[in-house]
């Protein structure tokens, strides 16, 4: 194999292949057009079509051959060097959308007999009869494949020829089998061998004549491990300790250590928020929080640390709420289908119902099963074999999932930790309603008493029957009601009158009220209400449906309905909409002892709710100056007293612990409909939940849901199919993702793609043997004490298993250039491995790796003594600058300044605002959050330079080290510079080091006139730029 | 070289794409420059750096070097600026059939606000022009008009995100973005994406509108002002001098090139190091790059700097002339921001709200195309006026002339970097509430900047989420070729 051209392989274009006009927004991307361009599209019939018309310099694809290193040619890999060819250069036209002569690329049969031109696409070992061969090395430009693009490289063809050569062994995508129990390779440098995963390794570097990298050193082995599994670096103390810990198990000790660290539980959640895209905030205009979508950050955060089985965390996330033993962490976890950004102004409701869809199955399928199952929205994937129905079947078991909305019962649900907790809030609940009935009854009495004694004309209707009565105003047009919680109000506001009205309406049609308020009922007994409308209106008291008279009809035929309350206040709502032709609105109620109250602006008399409104400020001033000495002074204090407070308690809500959770709309959910071309308005054929074809899936088996079920049932089947170890990939894309965040990269390096579109895994074998271990849980047991042994999805033990091999433990430089290779192996040189294996897919050595953006600020905090460790609760906000707020319309909007302490929390505890990250995040290559980030870019910009060096973070940071360093190393400049270098690079400085910040310190000193302990915070600040401090070895 | 370590999500391979015009000479250019040849390239672990931003060759040759977008936020209303209704006179309050889709919903009646100002010919093309815009006016020869964009969205939220990334969705990188992403920067001392906001405030949905998407931060809009410290942290704290601050550069880099020494294949560590030598120097250009007292007082004055109403954006239009240039490639200049009629949106009053903000940029905007062409500079540099949308011909209450949005039918236009002048293409109907005439669809405007600047919109792809995202989405869009 030339590892030369195995990278030629991969850099070959992504073949643009054409799509048709499509409608949806999220995925109107996918890979076009030029290909289908004016020239090519007419001419292309035969196979191997058409000829383009343009010409490519093929020399400048010449590639350097120099550099590979000769060796006799190994088996071509048909999945890994062959297939991506096909996918990207040829599936355009002869792939699983499209068979231009008959022929599909992704099919062996066609590939092997006999095609409609009677003519071979290949023959296995027979180059001069396979029409490939011929096509793809063709000079004239009118028969040359492909037919677009520039030729396939000379490379790409070699490996080609040499496939065909070697007997055209044919094997199916990698991904799309079951992970293959795999013997352990042997080796021959089996001294190096420390766990299976290094068995995997080292075959393969020593097949390629590579040796490992020797061991690191302990101190950039502690630094590396501490930051791989929590995020921060180590304390002095437990560098001392590992340091002078020479005994075997000494390392072990340490993995053990942090493992069990609650540090451990908030770094690996954030990996985990990245990929499910959460964020606190909706996006688009108003960018409004999600109402406790921190449960669900701390949800995470727990379950890891807990090591909740990751078979487990998946089904929660996907159906917690219907699992029998869910709980609030099934509930809690749920949140996930709430995490992406929503609309609540869309221009296109339908579509945007589809798009947050996508979103989910995006989401899901590319975070469990590292599967692009959107790319088959609109038509059947390009390249992956998954057809545009399998993307519907999928879509089937979340149909029944509710909109997003604002806050309110469809999207939150009560959580109680424990039972004790829910009665509590029973109690205080009650409690709440009882002391408002108490203190309305007080205050009537006393005015009822007032009235008397004075003689007013005041009767029973100038009492209000609806009290903190709010509205909130629509604009659109309907037939029907719509959920008003799903749509956001042009205004809202509060109606002092005491009626539903609809005055405030800016618009004579095509438009909706909500009215919320609080009803006082008189007398516990049988109330009927009547609604007449024009046009649909529904009536709800005590949360219960009592009148529905929906539609688009006219005023005249009032509808009915009964209840039975309880005596106090009760909230009342009224919906109601407005589509074409006239409007109107009466609501009356009937109860003991009265008829047909109004409680609607009456229509024939506009002035009424003035006069009420006239007539209750007129009491109010007239209880004001003679409220003293008629009632007493005494008793009208207690009057005002009681009337202040009830005013105080209507505006203190008891609301109970909510979580972001699904809801559906029943247990039948509507009929799902394949989209044509993905377009909402066209509707095609129906399809039933069912899993994914190319893993095997069929149509799920739902069990019928009860009828007073609240859900379907079909998100837990789904659930079931995917953390199974049956399926196919999810073990596989958990392990990798886990890999990843050790090594840099995946074995497979498109983590959220395993499709052939994605990058082969460098280590295939390894991948199959970690998945399979992840699922059985085998025991592994160096040192014969591990914590995590036998658990099956044990997070933490594959955790283990990864960081306790000598991969892992490898040094990220070489012996040539790491001066202190202990063991003596024999290293490869650095240039020869560069040459062999430029990209190190080999694992030869460590790679380095920049800090993420959490880490940067989290070891600022913790190196300069201001880290404040609490954990979990509601998202923090630590400063943001106002030239940085100046980008908002409305400045600060969503972002005011957290505490002092918590400002220095920990980074996964800041609130995610989409539309604001905070600066020194966005500045490290936080993740985009409005889709799922696989992995995180490494940018090196001026702009970090400038936030490190004159930000107010940093700056104040630099202080606040320099006076730790004063604290705890007292006056001496020395042992000062010398404690800040250990404290922040986590090792013991050299000399010279120490050297050059004294020699900063001092020209700051009498080069520039600072004072002895500016010089210091600028030493500090020198410290936190470091390239060291940024950087793992 | 480039081509960065991008999590192995993205190679350029829009330049495979490119279909036909795509000169071999471009080709092999960029190849090299992009590290096609270089096997080293493709991994986030990759130790080799490269410069994402570095300048690179286009897929053909550009009209223009620069992009100027002065976007009027909140959507100016096209009948009341430079699409004139003469149908429309003396219907004042006429109740009409009309469909229109706005933020109050869908409606099918209306009443018609006729203009509130009057319209004359201008220039050698006789183009008819509200007096709201005197001095755009005499430019008219230089301009392209196109009376019959459409939009996805008539919501702000949406619509900002359509007209600055392509897409009702967020998430995906904005025009900006996408030209550095192609070309790269030709001056590394500025960002290569600048904003300047309005002083009321910046755009609903803030940094969204300068956001790199699923592209890395490299990418993204840097917001660029005319007082105080041009860039986010670019001053020294109070009390750091520029010598201190040097003397602790010094420090680092002595110490991180020890460091590197070691590890003298990692590329990125020796990037890093340069970049505070970048940000050093960023720290001297950026403020002269908006340092007035270069520009002479005839200068200043031709923007409108002596007087009030028009100093702010007046300044703003010098700076983007200065930042031109300085070679950055995409600046982008709000007028308006915050929220109602701190911007265009003039839902109650269209007479209040567009005398306003007419009167604050016209000076500036027209000052702008002229000292561009009387250097020499509106050749390359490509100047984009509009907002998110148009306006309704009809009133939006039942009472005033307030518009609400309409993205149906509505006026944008270019000028120089190889757009034709006095031209005007598409019409809206005789009321302007929707386009009749050859729509052009928001894409279409986008396919003409990238095409302008030499980038083949259909071949400038990044890969994201299994698909070859692209600024014009997944149909084949051509540029506006009337324009051209």
């Amino acid at each position: 194999m030339i590892p030369i051209q195995e990278q030629t392989v991969q850099k070959v274009a992504k073949a643009c292949f054409p799509c048709k006009p499509l409608n949806p927004t999220r995925n109107a991307n996918c890979r076009a057009s030029t290909r289908l361009s004016r020239h090519a599209a007419v001419v292309r019939h035969l196979i191997f079509a058409a000829p383009s018309l343009h010409v490519l310099v093929m020399a400048v694809l010449l590639l350097s051959s120099s550099t590979a290193i000769a060796q006799p040619p190994e088996p071509v890999d048909f999945g890994r060097q062959i297939q991506p060819i096909l996918a990207r250069r040829c599936y355009a036209c002869h792939g699983p959308d499209k068979a231009e002569g008959d022929l599909r690329f992704n099919r062996k049969e066609t590939v092997f007999s006999a095609l409609k031109s009677g003519k071979l696409a290949v023959v296995p070992h027979d180059l001069s009869g396979s029409e490939l061969i011929r096509r793809v090395t063709s000079t004239d430009d009118s028969d040359r494949m492909p037919p677009e693009g520039p030729p396939l490289t000379p490379s790409q063809i070699g490996l080609m020829k040499t496939w065909i050569e070697q007997g055209a062994d044919w094997k199916e995508h990698w991904a799309f089998d079951a992970p293959r129990s795999q013997p352990l390779p042997t080796v021959k440098n089996e001294r190096w061998v420390k766990s299976p995963i290094d068995a995997f390794v080292l075959s393969k570097l020593e097949s390629r004549g590579l040796n490992p990298a020797p061991p690191a050193e302990k101190a950039a082995l502690l630094r590396r491990v501490a930051f791989d599994l929590t995020g921060l670096p180590p304390t002095l103390d437990e560098l001392k300790s590992f340091l002078g810990d020479e005994s075997p198990g000494a390392y072990e000790i340490v993995v053990d250590r942090l493992l069990q660290s609650e540090h451990f539980g908030e770094h690996q959640a954030r990996h985990w928020l990245d990929v499910v895209r959460y964020a606190d905030t909706n996006s688009f205009e108003r960018d409004g929080p999600k109402p406790n979508a921190w449960r669900y950050r701390d949800y995470v955060i727990r379950s890891f640390n807990r090591d909740k089985p990751y078979d487990r965390f998946i089904k929660e996330q996907l159906a917690g709420d219907e699992l029998p033993d869910g709980g609030n962490d099934g509930l809690i976890a749920t949140g996930f289908y709430r995490l992406g950004q929503w609309d609540d102004e869309p221009a296109d409701r339908l579509l945007a119902g589809y798009d947050v869809l996508d979103d989910i199955i995006t989401t899901t399928a590319q975070g469990f099963l590292g599967l692009t199952v959107n790319c088959a929205r609109c038509h059947d994937h390009k390249i992956d074999p998954v057809p545009q129905r399998d993307y519907y079947s999928l879509l089937a078991f979340f149909k029944g999932v509710t909109p997003n909305g604002n806050p309110n019962p469809q999207v939150e649900r009560p959580v109680f930790e424990t039972d004790a907790e829910k009665v509590d809030y029973d109690a205080a609940m009650k409690a709440h309603k009882d002391k408002l009935r108490n203190f309305q009854a007080t205050i009537t009495a006393i005015e009822m008493d007032f009235r008397k004694r004075v003689g007013s004309t005041g009767t029973v209707s100038d009492a209000v029957d609806l009290c903190e009565l709010r509205y909130r105003f629509y604009r659109d047009s309907w037939e029907s009601l719509p959920n008003f919680e799903n749509l956001k109000p042009e205004t809202v506001g509060k109606l002092d009158g005491g009626f539903f009205d609809l005055s405030p309406a800016t618009r004579e049609t095509s438009f909706g009220f909500v009215f919320e308020g609080t009803l006082v009922v008189p007398v516990d007994g049988d109330y009927e209400f009547s609604l007449d409308s024009d046009d649909g209106s529904r009536l709800t008291v005590a949360g219960a449906q009592v009148v529905l008279y929906d539609g688009i009809h006219s005023i005249g035929q009032p509808r009915s309905g009964k209840i039975s309350l309880k005596q106090g206040p009760t909230p009342i709502r009224l919906d109601y909409f407005q589509g074409v032709g006239g409007k109107g609105l009466t609501v009356t109620w009937s109860g003991p002892g009265f008829e047909r109250k109004l409680l609607s602006e009456p229509n024939d008399n506009r002035d009424a709710s003035a006069r009420r409104r006239k007539h209750r400020k007129e009491f109010e001033s007239l209880i004001a100056s003679k409220g003293p000495t008629v009632l007493g002074a005494s008793i009208y204090e207690e009057y005002k007293s009681f009337v202040h407070q009830l005013e105080e308690l209507r505006n203190h809500k008891v609301e109970p612990p909510s979580a972001l959770c699904v809801t559906e709309s029943g247990p039948n959910p509507p009929e799902t409909m394949l989209l044509k071309r993905g377009n909402p308005q066209s509707p095609g054929e129906k399809v039933v939940p069912a899993f994914l074809t190319i893993l095997g899936g069929d149509a799920a088996v739902i069990p019928p849901a009860a009828a007073s079920a609240t859900t379907s049932g079909r998100r837990t089947a789904l659930a079931n199919w995917i953390a199974s170890s049956t399926n196919r990939l999810t073990a596989r894309v958990m392990v990798n993702r886990i890999w990843q965040h050790h090594f840099g990269r995946g074995i497979v390096r498109s983590p959220n793609n395993f499709g052939l579109l994605g990058d082969p895994p460098t280590h295939l074998e390894l991948l199959d043997w970690l998945a399979i271990d992840f699922m059985q849980g085998s025991n592994f047991t160096e040192g014969g004490n591990s914590s995590f042994s036998g658990e099956p999805w044990s997070i933490k033990r594959m955790h283990k298993q990864i960081v306790m091999s000598g991969t892992y433990r490898m040094s990220s430089r070489t012996a040539s250039d790491a001066a202190s290779a202990k063991d003596g192996s024999r290293s490869t040189s650095l240039s020869d491995a560069i040459k062999v294996d430029p990209l190190n897919n080999l694992f030869w050595r460590h790679d380095m790796r920049r800090l993420s953006a959490e880490e940067v600020r989290d070891s600022i905090l913790t190196v300069s003594g201001q880290f404040n460790s609490k954990m979990y609760g509601p998202g923090v906000f630590p400063e943001i600058s106002d030239e940085v707020k100046a980008g908002q319309s409305v400045p600060g909007s969503g972002w005011s300044d957290s505490s002092p302490e918590d400002q220095v929390r920990r980074s996964v505890y800041v609130q995610v605002k989409r539309s604001m990250v905070l600066p020194i995040l966005s500045d490290f290559d936080f993740a985009d959050t409005d889709s799922s980030c696989a992995a995180r870019f490494t940018t090196t910009q001026p702009t970090q330079a400038l936030g490190m060096l004159n930000g107010k973070l940093l700056n104040e940071q630099a202080v606040a080290f320099a006076r730790r360093l004063r604290k705890e190393a007292g006056t001496d400049v020395y042992q000062q510079v010398s404690l800040g270098c250990r404290l922040a690079l986590e090792r013991e400085p050299d000399e010279s080091m120490i050297r050059r910040s004294l020699q900063l310190i001092d020209a700051l000193k009498t080069k520039h006139g600072l004072g002895v302990e500016k010089a210091l915070e600028q030493f500090c600040l020198m410290i936190f730029n470091l390239n060291e401090f940024v950087y793992l070895d | 070289m480039t081509v960065p370590n991008f999590c192995g999500r993205t190679r350029r391979e829009f330049i495979w794409q490119a279909g036909a015009g795509f000169a071999g000479t471009a080709l092999s250019g960029l190849l090299q420059r992009d590290g096609f040849h270089s096997s080293l390239a493709d991994s986030p672990a990759s130790p080799l750096h490269q410069n994402p931003l570095a300048a690179k060759i286009p897929h053909f040759a550009p009209n223009a070097k620069s992009v100027i977008f002065l976007f009027m936020y909140g959507g100016p209303s096209h009948i009341d600026t430079f699409d004139y209704k003469p149908a429309m006179k003396g219907r004042d309050n006429q109740t009409i059939d009309v469909k229109t889709f706005g933020r109050g919903g869908h409606k099918n009646q209306g009443r018609i606000v006729e203009t509130r100002w009057d319209f004359k010919q201008y220039g050698q093309c006789g183009k008819w022009v509200s007096d709201l815009f005197p001095h755009v006016a005499t430019c008219v020869d230089d301009i392209a008009f196109v009376h019959s964009m459409t939009a996805d969205s008539p919501i702000h939220g949406s619509a900002m995100l359509m007209m600055n990334s392509g897409k009702i969705l967020s998430g995906s990188p904005c025009l900006g973005s996408w030209v550095n992403y192609g070309l790269g920067s030709e001056n590394e001392n500025l960002p290569g994406f600048v904003v300047m906001l309005d002083p009321s405030g910046g755009p609903i949905s803030g940094a969204k509108n300068w956001s790199s998407g699923y592209m890395p931060a490299t990418y993204q809009g840097t917001i660029l002002r005319s007082k105080g410290a041009p860039i986010i942290d670019l001053n020294t704290r109070e009390g750091t001098t520029r010598e201190m601050q040097r003397e602790l550069l010094d420090a680092l880099k002595d110490t991180n090139s020890i460091h590197a020494g070691t590890r003298s294949d990692n590329t990125e560590l020796a990037a890093r190091i340069n970049s505070y030598e970048l940000a050093f120097k960023m720290q001297k250009h950026a403020p002269e790059a908006v340092d007035f007292s270069q520009e002479t007082a005839e200068t200043q004055k031709l923007y409108g700097m002596d007087q009030p109403r028009t100093l702010d954006f007046g300044k703003r239009c010098l700076l983007a002339r200065r930042l031109v240039e300085r070679g950055v490639r995409f600046i982008q200049l709000y007028s308006g921001g915050s929220h109602n009629d701190a911007n265009w949106d003039a839902h109650s009053d269209i007479k209040k709200n567009h005398n306003f903000h007419a009167g604050n940029t016209d000076q500036p905007v027209a000052a702008l195309l002229k000292d561009l062409k009387q250097r020499d500079m509106l050749k390359d540099t490509l100047v984009i006026w509009g907002g998110e949308f148009g306006r309704q011909p009809t009133a939006e209450y039942a009472m005033g002339t307030g518009r609400d949005h309409n993205a149906y039918g509505f006026t944008m236009w270019m000028a120089g970097g190889g757009i034709k002048g006095g031209v005007s293409v598409g019409t809206t109907d005789e009321l302007g509430s929707a386009a009749v005439e050859s729509p052009f669809h928001v894409k279409r405007l986008h396919a003409t900047v990238l095409r302008q600047m030499g980038l083949d919109p259909n071949g400038l792809s990044y890969f994201h989420g299994g698909l070859d995202q692209k600024l014009v989405g997944v149909e084949h869009v051509e540029p506006i070729p009337e324009i051209i």
